[in-house]
């Protein structure tokens, strides 16, 4: 009982601060050209000075615009307990003007206590807004419009935006626009006439430098010095972490991570995974945890497929079918790797006797081939039936395919197949198999 | 949404008698309004002042205001004689600068739309005068001051007291067929809609049926983003401007749009009824006619807050863009907001360092803001894309060099793997690969179609490929690889 229990609390304070965007940012907006003070100085003379501003937040998904916003919304609501409003809109579920007209109004109505009604028309709706906006104005209270998915609202008409932008060209109101998208052009999808009214501003998520990861890794993971933890613990925990990140096969590893996908979002999911499996008798995170978080991470399901389930004669089969591939045979069917395997169990290479081998065509070579590996001793040969339930084995696993969906007349051993797996996996995932014939791997390479 | 609101008058009806003349005495506030006509007119025709002698006049406070060959210039300059230093880090001035050059601050009078604004006047008088009834189109890009005029425009009401006005933006209307209804509402004659007559035709009637009452007040119609009522048959805005064509019509119509050749295009009837409407083409701003503007919005202020060289930058770079006047005023605001920071920013550390002489919106800070406005965010982001999605990105670019425009996924990934190979890096698996393409797509580098198969969607690059090369430029790989 004792050890267990700081152990899990540890576990739970650590997800916890990672699927909390508030916290995972906060350490970010401390820099003065970072992006929340830039957004938050723009907001803010908005509401003080009450000069109306419109601004776009650009990035790719996951690197926290959005939880940056809420940052900024959140701190400014504090500041200015009485003066803000928030609207939110989505794209994807507003991007109709008379929807997202109603939401609007509704949201209004939300905020300062009125009844809303849904038999409201059109032009009710907007008339309502701009009512209220001219009263927020009056009494400088700003409202703060949130379009998330910006890029969506500029695919129909764009009468929501230019009412919007219109609306906040005027002295007696008092609004901020602040549109996110992941799209870099989200502005020049928008007419000449409201990107006239746009004022251009934009906000750019870049993913975090190296110094901001690991001011971020410390910051996620270090256990505060509090009393709820036994110190030793605390101390214990925090040094393991500072061994663990400050070790070179650790920076590598981030690294190759990083190089795939370097979004704030997917670090987070990395770091969430390897303390999952953290160990919860030690209580101590270890390199492990984040190896195996790692190779989960980067999934290759087709090689995983080649790796454990494929039987050798399986492997044969996909042998002979990137051989016949790479002789530029775009389309074969079982009959031709067969013959393939054929050729490969009798070591046969040359052009000659691949085409004495074509000439005597039929079914029945079956015979013949298996006098010769009698007399040649491979212990992987197997009938005919048996290779194609392999097959179809690995047709089921989709390592394999039809490569046409017609011609259902036509006997499964004739249709055309190909591979769904590329020649690097193959390579890759033969040669983590168990026990994978070494003749094999060399017959691919050649 | 209706038009938007009318613009707060008072406080700027003191720029009319704030301007200065051409000898540079200072301010004095007898200066009527036949005076500015003068002044206008002669910087309109640029008398080149001579320069020399005003040197010894200006005022020790006004430090290195270098010597503008530009005459028009030099003319604001002398009202600057009097003017007191700028302090950006008192609250009340920046935020009366930041006030002067907002969007929604709108002069009292329109400057250099003289020309445009004295047409549509004679057009509106002359119809009154005939009582005839009458059209006028509007046409110019956006940002150019149509809108600007309508509200002048309004202004203009009490020179001309028996119009009845109708302003409609014919955004807001829920169907194209209200704009009827909506100038139908203004006009009350006492009479109740008649059965189940259309609004359109209560009007037809009004027009072509004699006045019993004797006030006929002549109607003016202002339709704001007239090309929202185009519809596909066309019927909306052709029954609205023959409504100008009928006997006892006495309405006048003025249009505003983008589109310069909505009339010839949309409305070929007119023609042959010989009725075409007056066109009045507000053409993009010029480079002088920006600065004159800027600095007619500064005037009131008593200090100086802008370099004129400055300005005169962020005119030529706007006009050569676009001409748009939000534009322009946007990217001052944005060198107001630099020079804030600056200043606030070195608050923080010690605030006994005495505020440096004559500190103003210099061009340092409005060659900041125009880079901010202009730079487009694609040449940023590919530069901190992770390693794989540049590579991705690189193929991507030497795949569309010839005439082929787009490619599937398959054959995208091969150029990937051999520009890994190439470099020994070991390249990412298909999903993988698969989910780098969607990323980008999300981002609008590339474009990806719909297809059932994840191999067979086809790949086209939305960014341009010197983009790319310019991007990848520092990295010795990608150039070497782009080559």
């Amino acid at each position: 009982m004792g050890k267990e229990n700081p152990a899990e609390k540890a576990l739970n304070l650590i997800r916890g601060r990672l699927c909390d965007p508030t916290f995972v940012f906060r350490p970010l907006s401390g820099p003065p050209d970072s992006n929340y003070s830039k957004l938050k100085f723009i907001v803010s003379t908005s509401i003080t000075e009450g000069c109306n501003n419109s601004i776009l937040l650009l990035g790719p998904r996951g690197s926290g615009k959005a939880a940056v916003l809420d940052l900024v919304v959140g701190d400014l609501m504090e500041e200015y307990p009485d003066s803000v409003t928030l609207i939110r809109l989505n794209g994807l579920l507003h991007s109709e003007d008379n929807c997202a007209f109603k939401e609007i109004a509704r949201q209004l109505c939300v905020e300062h206590h009125l009844l809303f009604s849904k038999m409201a028309s059109f032009d009710e709706n907007s008339q309502f807004i701009i009512a209220m906006l001219r009263e927020c104005g009056l009494a400088h209270k700003t409202i703060i419009f949130v379009l998330d998915e910006f890029d969506m609202f500029a695919q129909a008409s764009q009468r929501l935006l230019y009412s919007l932008l219109d609306a906040m060209q005027s002295v007696t109101s008092q609004a901020v626009v602040v549109g996110i998208s992941s799209r870099l052009d989200a502005d020049q999808l928008l007419e000449k006439r409201v990107r006239s009214r746009f004022s251009h501003r934009k906000i750019l998520f870049l993913p975090p430098s190296r110094e901001e990861i690991d001011s971020l890794l410390e910051h996620l993971l270090s256990l505060p010095a509090d009393s709820s933890f036994p110190s030793g613990y605390v101390t214990q925990f925090n040094e393991k972490i500072k061994n663990i990140t400050s070790d070179t096969r650790f920076k590598d590893m981030l690294k190759t991570f990083l190089n795939a996908n370097s979004t704030v979002n997917s670090l987070l999911k990395f770091i969430f995974r390897a303390v999952s499996s953290m160990n919860l008798e030690s209580g101590l995170l270890s390199l492990e945890n984040f190896k195996t978080a790692f190779s989960s991470m980067l999934r290759q399901p087709k090689l995983e497929a080649v790796r454990a389930d494929c039987s050798i004669l399986e492997l044969y089969l996909l042998v002979c079918m990137r051989r016949l591939e790479v002789k530029e045979q775009s389309s074969y069917n079982f009959i031709s790797v067969m013959k393939g395997n054929l050729l490969i169990e009798f070591g046969l290479r040359n052009d000659e006797s691949c085409a004495t081998m074509k000439n005597n065509l039929g079914f029945y070579v079956f015979t013949e081939y298996k006098t010769i590996h009698d007399s040649f001793q491979t212990s992987d040969f197997y009938a005919q039936n048996v290779c194609l339930r392999a097959f179809e084995h690995l047709r089921e696993r989709e390592v394999i395919c039809y490569a046409e969906n017609r011609g259902q007349s036509q006997a499964g051993e004739y249709r055309p197949m190909k591979l769904l797996i590329s020649a690097s996996e193959l390579h890759q995932g033969m040669r983590s198999h168990a026990c994978c014939p070494a003749i094999l791997l060399k017959l691919l390479d050649h | 949404m209706p038009t938007i609101a009318g613009p707060s008058l008072s406080p700027h009806k003191r720029i009319v008698a704030a301007r200065s003349e051409n000898t540079g005495c200072p301010r004095s506030a007898e200066d009527i309004t036949p005076r500015k006509r003068k002044l206008r007119s002669d910087s309109a025709a640029a008398v080149p002042t001579p320069i020399k002698w005003k040197s010894p006049r200006r005022c020790a406070l006004m430090a290195e205001v270098e010597e503008e060959p530009n005459g028009m210039l030099e003319t604001q300059f002398d009202c600057l004689d009097g003017k007191s230093k700028w302090n950006p880090r008192d609250d009340d001035q920046m935020k009366a600068v930041k006030e002067a050059l907002h969007v929604s601050t709108a002069p009292s009078t329109v400057v250099c739309r003289e020309d445009e604004q004295r047409r549509a006047l004679e057009f509106v008088k002359g119809c009154m005068e005939q009582n005839k009834a009458g059209s006028l189109y509007i046409c110019g890009c956006p940002g150019t001051g149509k809108s600007l005029l309508m509200f002048v425009y309004e202004f203009f009401q009490e020179g001309l007291p028996c119009l009845e006005t109708v302003s409609v933006n014919c955004m807001s209307l829920t169907k194209t067929t209200d704009i009827f209804s909506k100038v139908l509402g203004e006009n009350e004659t006492g009479k109740k809609a008649i059965g189940s007559s259309t609004p359109l035709e209560q009007l037809q009637i009004l027009f072509s049926q004699k006045q019993q009452s004797s006030s006929s007040k002549m109607m003016l119609i202002i339709a704001d983003e007239m090309d929202y009522l185009i519809t596909r048959d066309r019927r909306v805005l052709h029954e609205l401007f023959m409504l100008t064509t009928l006997p006892l019509s006495r309405c006048i119509l003025i249009g505003v749009a983008n589109a310069i050749d909505l009339a010839d295009r949309f409305l070929p009837k007119l023609k042959s009824l010989n009725c075409k409407p007056l066109v009045v083409t507000f053409r993009a701003y010029s480079m002088q006619q920006i600065v004159r503007i800027l600095q007619e919005r500064l005037v009131e202020l008593p200090y100086v807050a802008f370099q004129p060289k400055a300005l005169e930058l962020c005119a030529r770079k706007v006009s050569a863009a676009s001409g748009d006047m939000r534009k322009v005023l946007s990217v001052c605001r944005s060198a107001l907001e630099i020079l804030e920071t600056e200043v606030k920013g070195s608050t923080d550390e010690e605030p006994q360092i005495p505020v440096p002489e004559d500190q103003m919106v210099k061009m340092d800070h409005m060659v900041a803001a125009l880079a901010k406005t202009f730079k487009s965010p694609v040449v940023d982001t590919i530069q901190s894309l992770p390693q794989h999605q540049q590579i991705i990105v690189c193929s991507a670019a030497k795949a569309f060099r010839g005439s082929k425009k787009d490619r599937t996924t398959a054959e995208l990934n091969n150029l990937y793997m051999e520009i890994c190979k190439s470099s020994m890096i070991t390249p990412a698996g298909i999903t993988e690969f698969t989910n780098m393409c969607t990323v980008l797509n999300d981002q609008g580098i590339l474009k990806l179609s719909q297809a059932r198969n994840d191999k067979l969607k086809r790949v086209s690059l939305r960014v341009d490929e010197a983009d790319i090369t310019f991007a990848l430029k520092e990295i010795r790989f990608f150039r070497n690889c782009l080559l």
